[in-house]
């Protein structure tokens, strides 16, 4: 499938042309080619690993390409390092801030490019130029640490423009941000384009692409399948681009809500090392069969919720009451095997132990249960015939169980994980971002499998930064704030509108929630 | 990846690690004026039969130095701390031995576990203290170490004996001594009976590491501590546990010649040994066989050193340069094939995947 | 993957270092040592060609350049190659070995062909007394050794040299107490144990002789460990600084290699401050610098020892048992080199000789406390 539109006028800033990429084993890239016009915004769409990020590598100067060209501004070029790609003023954002919080912002901008404007009062001035110039409202003697997720991105956009850039890689910017914070950022990107600045807009988030950007390419298994303009397609017609399939979509059926409660939380509360809250009075209940989800921007007590009730961290006060029994005093290893499954948030760090074999991750969580022990003695057998069973059941693509964890792909490890945590029939689920990262065939494969396990009458608690699946999958939604569960909403009736609303604690004022 | 692969894979590392420590002895030797030539010569003669002895004998004593050393490390514990825990532990082991409270080998059986236990009560303290303290190990063993080598002397002094210019603990009278066996055919020199323990704690590592519960959450702690913890493991236990275990086996390291040649701690005691376990545990890859292979390595080379003085006129501590340089390139050596092979292995997963892409597109 | 690879790097960075530690002693002796070593080798050993006695010197930590212990056993070996016309080998130890290096090496050296064998230092008495039966017709000699087995039946091939080193450091102690402004002296001991507390003990008996109102400072710089009493002159330099500022304006070292930090140490602490040395006459092979600060030695004559053993061997008629130097057969005695004891002094100090030699003074080989 392939389209050819008529693209804007003006002059070409960009032009990557066959494009090929191999990693030992891996083709990345092969064969992409798109083109991009000054002052326009370009998005690039694609599902995990479609090879969105070896693209904006290779054309920031990370990585070299085996084959193709690259052209900016009409003349044919070729970086060995991102300093060559400034050089040439291409400049990249990362989806992951790369700044030093102890700093302050002039000292994050200034730091590594001296040379420019050096460290003092011209610096200053050139920092205070561009941030009015496009209404950045930053103050040069901030400390990083205190500022927000969008203000730290601007910063981060200040330190690209600062060195020169009018070609800017935006690697997913939205991702972090809460619908509010999204609206400014494209505000300050209007503005970016309208002097003259081109942007090049990484994103999986559809709407938003079709917002912002000028033009689209999708990528799709590391090659550019099509460029299409956005007022031709529907957001729809982008994802089957992306996907080359019927697309999956999260909504549940009708409700199994059962009057069985199995997760009773009351009253929790968490502090940090210094004492301050980080969970304050919560309380919920989960019923069998019952999906109760989680919104709220990052870093509002969701990984602190979670590991209250997996028992990793301590309650300072509060319930947390599982079938009826009394968790409270429990540890991680007794919740575990009482039934409760656990999809973490971080599958690397929390969830698998990348350099062994897939068997052994079979163990692991499950270490004092069948199949995986018997008494003190770890079952390999059982163990290894189980890892076999998830690996046909939940459709792992490996080479076989003694394969590590680090060798497959995040969606591949992903489903390892839910098929782990869906044996030993749990009672409980508790699912942070379980579909995070992971590619759209994954996806639809993941969210079958939580609403299977619900319609047996699991119980799951359900976080997700990404406010379509809570929708589709929630029996009920709750939004945390600042540690606190601030509203409850019906996720036929909401809207993800009034949900971002909540979570950035703006209805607080405005209206009551449903 | 084929097995014949996998198995050049594994021999790949450690001969290239020799080569290079061989290449950079030679180098040394030339730079001072020494003969590499002579050098080889004397490492690479073929032992006598006694020397066979001596090595395995060493071999044992470095095995379970290695081991107590591998336990911690197999979790990211850092116990340099074996060095300590030996001395105290032969010296209380010596120290009941010679008080002969039991007949025979009930005597013997009752101070290696005195041993294991001062061992594990020594190595213990650093285990508290970074479970409730948060002390960083490698601090606290480093300090407990000079602690014990000065605690043992000053104890030493208060109950030992003086023999000739030296002190020494009571001896442990002969009906508790474990008696030697015969390696090499027609040789009068014979294996320490403790020797193995060696063997013992090597195969009971290999056991509870690989085959229970325990060991693979002690594995898992080492892999990830952060998903060890998401899967239950009390990680502080877990501290503790293999700190004590670590302590006990380092407690077994002086038994072997306590009771097999010595009888008596006293204050010309082989020191070193915990130190050169560390060595030994990396060059082994904390693996119960690689210690092995590490630890008759070390013996080897030590052995063979000894002449170089007399026949080369070659310092033997040049043997240190080699021992020093072999470790450091095995770990070098063991992190580039380990990486070679994660791409290998991540390169046969996309294989996969791609074949049965293709085979999918044909399908349809 | 990272953080491993930093765990790792970092252990084995810690691993390289500690066996550093664990040898650093002897490493860093080992450079000195085997440069004189080296040049000693082929000095005497490897140019040695005769048909007298075949000699194999097995030293103990340290080895030859600690301008002390081991040196004087070098000399020795030096005196019995031009004498005898002896071929000779040495063998250096390692830190912290077992009795079975040691029986390795005493082995390698019987192989090898040697026959007057000597282990310098005590700590060959074990392997010697192991390996000597198996070698009837090799005659072993142990500098300062013992016979540590139950029966002490002695073995007819083997020697127990020893040394009143007591005796020789009453006389350095009556020459500190004869010197000293502040009625305050020191001693620097190695390891302690019993072989160094003679010197102690003697040291002690001799500055109390003169004066019994002197203040003594005793320091050992190690309770059992050799590297860190013989092989650490910065710990020795320490430990006499220490002395110095405290008062002591003459100090006394049987620290083998280590007392050459006290020799640094005297040279900080300035005019009026006084070192003694041991083993060697330590003003003869002092830096020039620090010679005007070396106002005796306590002698022990250990090359006489290795040369009367070899000599012993080669004329057929091998000591064995205990064979003790003292003072009256010139085993041990005191240095007058640079001229520092006034006539008076050495009068004084050699009527103490006289009387120790007589019998008159009994000069105690063990510390009173």
């Amino acid at each position: 499938m392939s389209r050819t539109t008529a693209a804007p006028a003006g002059r070409l800033a960009v032009s990557l042309h066959r494009i090929g990429k191999r990693f030992p084993g891996v083709v990345a890239n092969h064969d992409v080619s798109f083109e991009v016009r000054q002052g326009t915004v370009h998005a690039l769409v694609g599902e995990n690993g479609a090879g969105k990020s070896t693209l904006m590598k290779i054309l920031y100067g990370v990585h070299k390409p085996d084959e193709g060209t690259i052209e900016i501004n009409a003349e044919r070029v070729s970086f060995s390092s991102p300093t060559d790609a400034i050089g040439h003023g291409v400049g990249m954002v990362f989806q992951h801030f790369q700044l030093a919080d102890n700093l302050t912002v002039l000292e994050n901008v200034v730091l590594g490019a001296e040379k420019r404007h050096g460290i003092a009062d011209a610096a200053r001035a050139e920092i205070g130029r561009i941030s009015t110039a496009y209404g950045f409202e930053l103050d040069p003697d901030e400390l990083v640490e205190t500022l927000g997720v969008g203000e730290r991105q601007r910063v981060e956009i200040l330190k690209v423009l600062y060195r020169g850039a009018s070609i800017i890689i935006l690697d997913e910017p939205t991702a972090v941000l809460v619908p509010q914070e999204v609206e400014a950022l494209f505000a300050n990107l209007r503005e970016l384009k309208r002097e003259g600045n081109t942007l090049i807009f990484i994103s999986h988030k559809l709407d938003e692409v079709l917002a912002i950007a000028d033009e689209i390419t999708v990528l799709r298994r590391g090659t550019s399948v099509a460029t299409v303009l956005p007022g031709e397609v529907t957001s729809h017609d982008l994802a089957e681009l992306m996907v080359g399939a019927e697309l999956p979509s999260p909504s549940t059926e009708e409700s199994t809500v059962t009057d069985d409660v199995i997760l009773d939380v009351a009253g929790l509360t968490v502090s940090d090392a210094h004492g301050r809250p980080e969970l304050a009075d919560v309380s919920c209940t989960i019923r069998a069969g019952e999906v109760l989800g989680i919104a709220g921007v990052e870093g509002n007590g969701q990984t602190e919720l979670v590991e209250a009730i997996l028992g990793i961290r301590k309650a300072l006060a509060g319930t947390i009451t599982l079938a009826g029994a009394d968790l409270s005093t429990w540890g991680t290893r007794r919740r575990r095997a009482a039934g409760v499954g656990y999809i973490p948030e971080d599958r690397q760090r929390h969830g698998l132990l990348l350099d062994a074999p897939l068997w052994e991750n079979r163990v692991l969580g499950h270490q004092t249960r069948a199949p995986s022990s018997r008494g003190i003695w770890l079952d390999r057998r059982g163990a290894r015939a189980d890892a076999q069973r998830i690996v046909t059941d939940y459709d792992v693509r490996t080479p076989g169980i003694d394969t590590a964890a680090r060798a497959l792909s995040g969606g591949n490890q992903q489903k390892f994980i839910v098929g782990r945590e869906m044996s030993g029939e749990p009672v409980l689920l508790v699912a942070s971002h379980p579909t995070r990262g992971v590619d759209v065939g994954a996806q639809a494969a993941i969210w079958d499998h939580i609403r299977a396990a619900r319609r047996r009458g699991l119980a799951v608690l359900l976080i997700s930064a990404d406010l379509d699946e809570l929708i589709g999958l929630s029996d009920s939604i709750r939004v945390i704030l600042r540690g606190r569960l601030v509203g409850e909403f019906d996720p036929q009736t909401v809207t993800p509108q009034q949900l971002g609303s909540a979570m950035t604690g703006a209805s607080e004022r405005t209206e009551e929630p449903v | 990846m084929t097995a014949l692969r996998r198995g050049v894979l594994a021999l790949a590392a450690p001969v290239l690690a020799f080569v290079v420590a061989a290449v950079v002895t030679s180098v040394v030797l030339l730079g001072t004026g020494d003969s590499p030539a002579e050098f080889w010569q004397v490492l690479l003669t073929v032992p006598a039969g006694r020397n066979i002895v001596n090595m395995v004998n060493f071999a044992a004593i470095l095995y379970l130095s290695g081991l107590a050393a591998a336990i911690g490390f197999r979790m990211n514990l850092f116990n340099i701390g074996v060095e300590g825990q030996y001395r105290v532990a032969t010296f209380a082991g010596a120290l009941f031995a010679g008080q002969a409270f039991l007949p025979g080998a009930l005597n013997t059986v009752a101070s290696v576990l005195v041993a294991m236990a001062a061992g594990a009560a020594w190595a213990g303290i650093a285990g508290v203290l970074r479970v409730t303290r948060g002390v960083s190990e490698v601090i606290s063993t480093i300090m407990l170490n000079a602690i014990a080598l000065s605690l043992v002397a000053y104890l030493l002094r208060r109950v030992g004996n003086r023999i000739g210019q030296t002190i020494e603990t009571d001896e442990i009278p002969s009906n508790a001594w474990v008696p030697g066996f015969s390696l090499v055919p027609g040789e009068t020199a014979e294996l320490y009976g403790l020797a193995l323990l060696a063997v013992v704690a090597g195969v009971g590592f290999a056991v509870v590491l690989n085959r229970t519960r325990f060991g693979f959450e002690l594995r898992a702690t080492g892999y990830s501590e952060s998903a060890a913890i998401a899967s239950g493991v009390d990680v502080k236990r877990m501290v503790l546990y293999s700190m004590l275990l670590s302590g006990a086996v380092a407690g077994l390291i002086g038994m072997p010649e306590l009771f097999g040649a010595s009888h008596a701690y006293g204050s010309t005691i082989q020191t070193g040994i915990g130190f050169t376990g560390i060595a030994v545990a990396l060059l082994g890859r904390n693996t119960p066989l690689g210690i092995a292979v590490g630890a008759l390595i070390f013996a080897y080379l030590a052995q063979q050193a000894s002449p170089l003085g007399i026949t080369a006129g070659i310092s033997p501590e040049i043997i240190l340069v080699t021992q020093g340089v072999v470790v450091l390139s095995v770990v070098i050596a063991y992190e580039v094939v380990s990486r070679y092979r994660s791409r290998l292995e991540q390169s046969a997963v996309a294989a996969a995947l791609e074949a049965e892409r293709r085979h999918e597109e044909v399908a349809a | 993957m990272r953080l491993r690879a930093r765990f790792v790097a970092g252990l084995s960075a810690t691993a390289l270092l500690l066996a550093g530690c664990a040898s650093g002693g002897s490493s860093d002796g080992g450079s000195e040592g085997s440069a004189s070593d080296g040049a000693a080798s082929q000095d005497v050993c490897e140019s040695a060609e005769g048909d007298g006695p075949k000699i194999g010197l097995a030293y103990d930590v340290g080895g030859v350049g600690d301008f002390s212990f081991n040196d004087s056993a070098y000399a020795g070996l030096t005196q019995a190659v031009k004498e005898l016309d002896a071929t000779c080998a040495e063998a250096e130890a390692g830190a912290g070995e077992s009795d079975a290096d040691r029986e390795q090496r005493l082995r390698d050296l019987a192989d090898a062909g040697y026959t007057a064998i000597v282990g310098v230092g005590f700590v060959y008495s074990v392997a010697v007394y192991n390996v000597a039966p198996e070698y009837p017709d090799t005659y072993f000699g142990i500098i300062d050794g013992f016979n540590p087995t139950k029966s002490q039946k002695d073995l007819p091939n083997v020697a127990n040299i020893g040394f009143a080193a007591n005796e020789g450091s009453f006389l350095v102690g009556a020459a500190a107490a004869l010197t000293t402004k502040t009625d305050h002296v020191g001693f620097l001991g190695g390891v302690d144990g019993p072989l160094i507390q003679a010197f102690e003990a003697g040291y002690v008996a001799g500055v109390e002789e003169v004066n019994p109102d002197i203040e003594i400072d005793s320091q050992y710089l190690s309770q059992d460990d050799p590297v860190k009493g013989f092989e650490n002159p910065a710990g020795g330099k320490t430990a006499a600084t220490g002395m110095y500022d405290n008062g002591a304006d003459v100090v006394y070292h049987a620290a083998g290699k280590s007392g050459l930090g006290l020799f640094d140490a005297v040279e900080a602490a300035g005019k009026g401050n006084w070192a003694i040395g041991v083993d060697s006459d330590q003003y003869l092979t002092a830096d020039p610098a620090q010679q005007p600060f070396i106002l005796t030695s306590m002698i022990k004559r250990v090359d006489t020892g290795v040369f009367e053993f070899a000599k012993g061997v080669d004329e057929g008629q091998p000591p064995s048992g205990y064979v003790t130097y003292d003072l009256a057969s010139g085993g041990v005695d005191y240095a007058t080199s640079g001229d520092f004891l006034s006539a008076e002094i050495i009068s004084q100090i050699d009527d103490y000789k006289q009387q120790i030699i007589d019998g008159t003074i009994k000069v105690p080989a063990e510390t009173t406390s």
